[in-house]
């Protein structure tokens, strides 16, 4: 298993919408269909077009993913290797990743009976085995560029530096805590239709765990005083017991 | 009562024939069709009203169990001890019904023990999940001597209750946590979609929010329930305990909206309340019907001392409840992921059918288990007769 953290770099100048990438993941997932729109079912990929630029949408498989703080089975898991991957043998289709992804990334088949979450995994495999991804080998002109995420980092900030039209801005440096996709582009990227988030946002998994690290707390602290307030009530029930026994004995004693 | 001379055939049993028919044919929809054929949910709604609905409202309506039984048996409050098993029954059937939907919520249900074996303890649904499953049972067992003082065999009975009797704090103790517990985090499902969830409704806070809410809601739940039962089952207790139990409520929904209020300013929702879009009628929907109508209707003379006006203020509080729910789970969501949901027919018919199963439940419980005093209104069977009588005295 390959040891360094894998990536990939988008680089939207250089792509010029061939969608040879989506056409290489379908074949690599066996999916059926033409180039799609929208990222579907059988899309994991597609090329989109903003502000006449084409621009690719896939997993950004975060480093620190929502959607696998999410799944209550650990369905969806960050490999040590880079890729999100999705086990599809523990998944039971609550379909709360698809809430939690910022990207709204996660798809379902609908179509189906028996359903399971869609999206992209990298290339887990292949990667697994030291190949690059399906899209970044079919890629005709290096737009999507495979390889180690901190030599890709270097790599990006070298054409950011060389050449003044990009945005000064990787995105995915450390968008939802850094991702194992990145991005650059000479257009900003709120209007190419990425989620814009301030890069010194914390990653969303850190909102519910801090959250969730309220439990312990809870449960000590409002056990402690549930048992404190249901040991005053029985106290409390005792003393008028003994106080109304009393009464009674000294009523009869003075009527005797 | 004349409703036994009427003929077999009465409106209310069309209706219900009409709920199960529609709610069998949606539920084969369901299973046997396809997802396209039975909701309208897609890839951008992924969670419709199965969840907004059946799980956070069936859930958050059930929190008058844990409430009732804080206050009886914690906190002494020995006046409402009469209705601690109505409570204690509708949040054991609305937590019944919320597991029987999760049959069609999800997309493998025949999967639903993997989170008893796959653990991951980061998810807040997992957190959830096993609450729910921990909490049905405490209120199993909470109930447990409705039904086990009807059981023929003395022996049984008598070491069953005794042993009962001994240990039920304990267990209203878990219960109480429990509850706290799950009910907070299913609004804690909510707090990593932030950038998502309309700045109206998203919160840091959310678990807080939802606890809040839940409580009053439950309390009106159990106001409705008796009410009905009064009306339509015969059931013999003082209707001021509906007064009693409804002036609560004012209070606790200030502290919720007042609470709201504060938290929206932190998260920076003020500027969204009067901008001229839906999420800005949803909401005000929903302040409408959870705050003002209630907080207003309630501290009328006119409603406090009417049962039926009780009645129909509560049944607001529980509207504006939904309304919550509804917009935390699927209005606040839209405009983020450009959905346009609406739930198809089938989804409403599975929603009423497992409602109304819980209603019909709730009837027969009443009608032939000891839940609330009542003078007999059917002839008891043979084997109930001598059993039971303990309670009633």
């Amino acid at each position: 298993m390959a040891e360094k953290k894998k990536a990939l770099l988008i680089d939207i100048t250089k792509c010029i919408g061939c969608h040879s990438c989506e056409v290489a993941c379908k074949a690599q997932h066996n999916l059926p269909g033409d180039p799609e729109l929208q990222l579907s079912e059988t899309a994991l990929t597609t090329v989109q077009e903003h502000e006449g630029k084409n621009v690719r949408r896939l997993c950004m498989h975060c480093e620190e993913p929502a959607c696998a703080s999410a799944c209550l089975v650990g369905a969806l898991k960050k490999t040590s290797y880079g890729p999100v991957v999705y086990d599809k043998e523990k998944c039971i289709g609550c379909r709360y990743c698809m809430i939690a992804c910022p990207n709204s990334v996660p798809k379902y088949e609908w179509s189906k009976l028996a359903p399971y979450v869609k999206k992209c995994d990298m290339c887990s495999e292949r990667v697994a085995q030291g190949q690059q991804t399906a899209c970044a080998e079919a890629c005709p002109t290096g737009a999507t560029f495979f390889g180690d995420r901190d030599q890709l980092l270097r790599e990006a900030r070298r054409r950011l530096d060389s050449d003044p039209n990009y945005v000064q801005r990787i995105y995915g440096e450390r968008e939802f805590g850094g991702t194992s996709v990145l991005f650059i582009s000479d257009v900003p990227f709120e209007k190419l239709g990425f989620t814009v988030v301030p890069s010194e946002e914390p990653p969303l998994p850190t909102l519910t765990a801090s959250a969730l690290g309220e439990v312990p707390t809870v449960v000590l602290v409002g056990g402690s005083l549930l048992a404190g307030l249901y040991w005053i009530t029985q106290r409390r029930r005792e003393v008028a017991l003994t106080e109304a026994a009393e009464k009674a004995a000294r009523n009869s004693e003075e009527r005797n | 009562m004349p409703e036994e001379k009427k003929s077999f055939v009465t409106m209310w049993r069309i209706i219900l024939a009409l709920i199960f028919a529609a709610g069998i044919y949606a539920t084969y929809l369901r299973f046997a069709v396809g997802w396209h054929a039975a909701t309208n949910m897609s890839d951008a709604q992924p969670w419709g009203i199965w969840v907004g609905v059946a799980t956070l409202c069936g859930v958050g309506l059930s929190a008058g169990g844990f409430a009732t039984a804080a206050a009886v048996y914690l906190l002494g409050m020995e006046r409402y001890r009469l209705i601690c098993r109505t409570a204690i029954m509708i949040a054991l059937l609305g937590y019944g019904s919320v597991c029987v939907g999760y049959a069609y919520e999800l997309g493998l249900p025949w999967r639903f023990w993997h989170p008893l074996v796959y653990w991951n303890r980061h998810s807040v649904l997992f957190e959830v999940c096993w609450c729910i499953i921990m909490y049905t049972t405490v209120l199993m067992i909470e109930f447990s001597p409705a039904v086990v003082e009807k059981l023929p065999w003395k022996r049984l009975r008598e070491t069953y209750l005794g042993w009962h009797h001994r240990i039920v704090i304990a267990f209203v103790l878990a219960g109480v946590l429990l509850s706290s517990l799950h009910q907070s985090f299913l609004g804690g499902l909510f707090i990593i979609t932030k950038g998502k969830e309309y700045p109206l409704w998203y919160s840091t806070h959310l678990t807080t929010l939802f606890y809040m809410s839940a409580i009053p809601a439950g309390i009106a739940m159990i106001v409705m329930a008796l009410y009905l039962s009064i009306r339509s089952l015969n059931v013999r207790i003082d209707p001021e305990i509906l007064r009693d139990l409804s002036s609560v409520l004012t209070p606790l929904l200030m502290m919720f909206a007042i609470f709201r209020g504060v938290d929206m300013a932190r998260e920076g929702g003020l500027p969204y309340l009067f901008r001229w879009r839906a999420e800005t009628g949803y909401f005000w929907l929903e302040m409408l019907l959870f705050v003002f109508l209630p907080v207003v209707l309630l501290n009328l003379n006119y409603v406090r001392n009417r049962p039926v006006a009780l009645y129909w203020t509560n049944a607001i509080v529980v509207m504006g409840f939904i309304t919550n729910r509804i917009n935390v789970s699927i209005t606040g969501l839209e405009r983020a992921t450009h959905a346009g949901y609406s739930p198809k027919w089938p989804e409403l018919a599975v929603t009423l059918m497992l409602t109304t199963c819980a209603v019909l439940a709730f009837r027969y419980a009443v009608l032939y288990l000891d839940i609330l005093p009542r003078t007999a209104l059917t002839k008891q069977p043979k084997w109930l007769a001598n059993a039971g009588v303990a309670a009633n005295a």
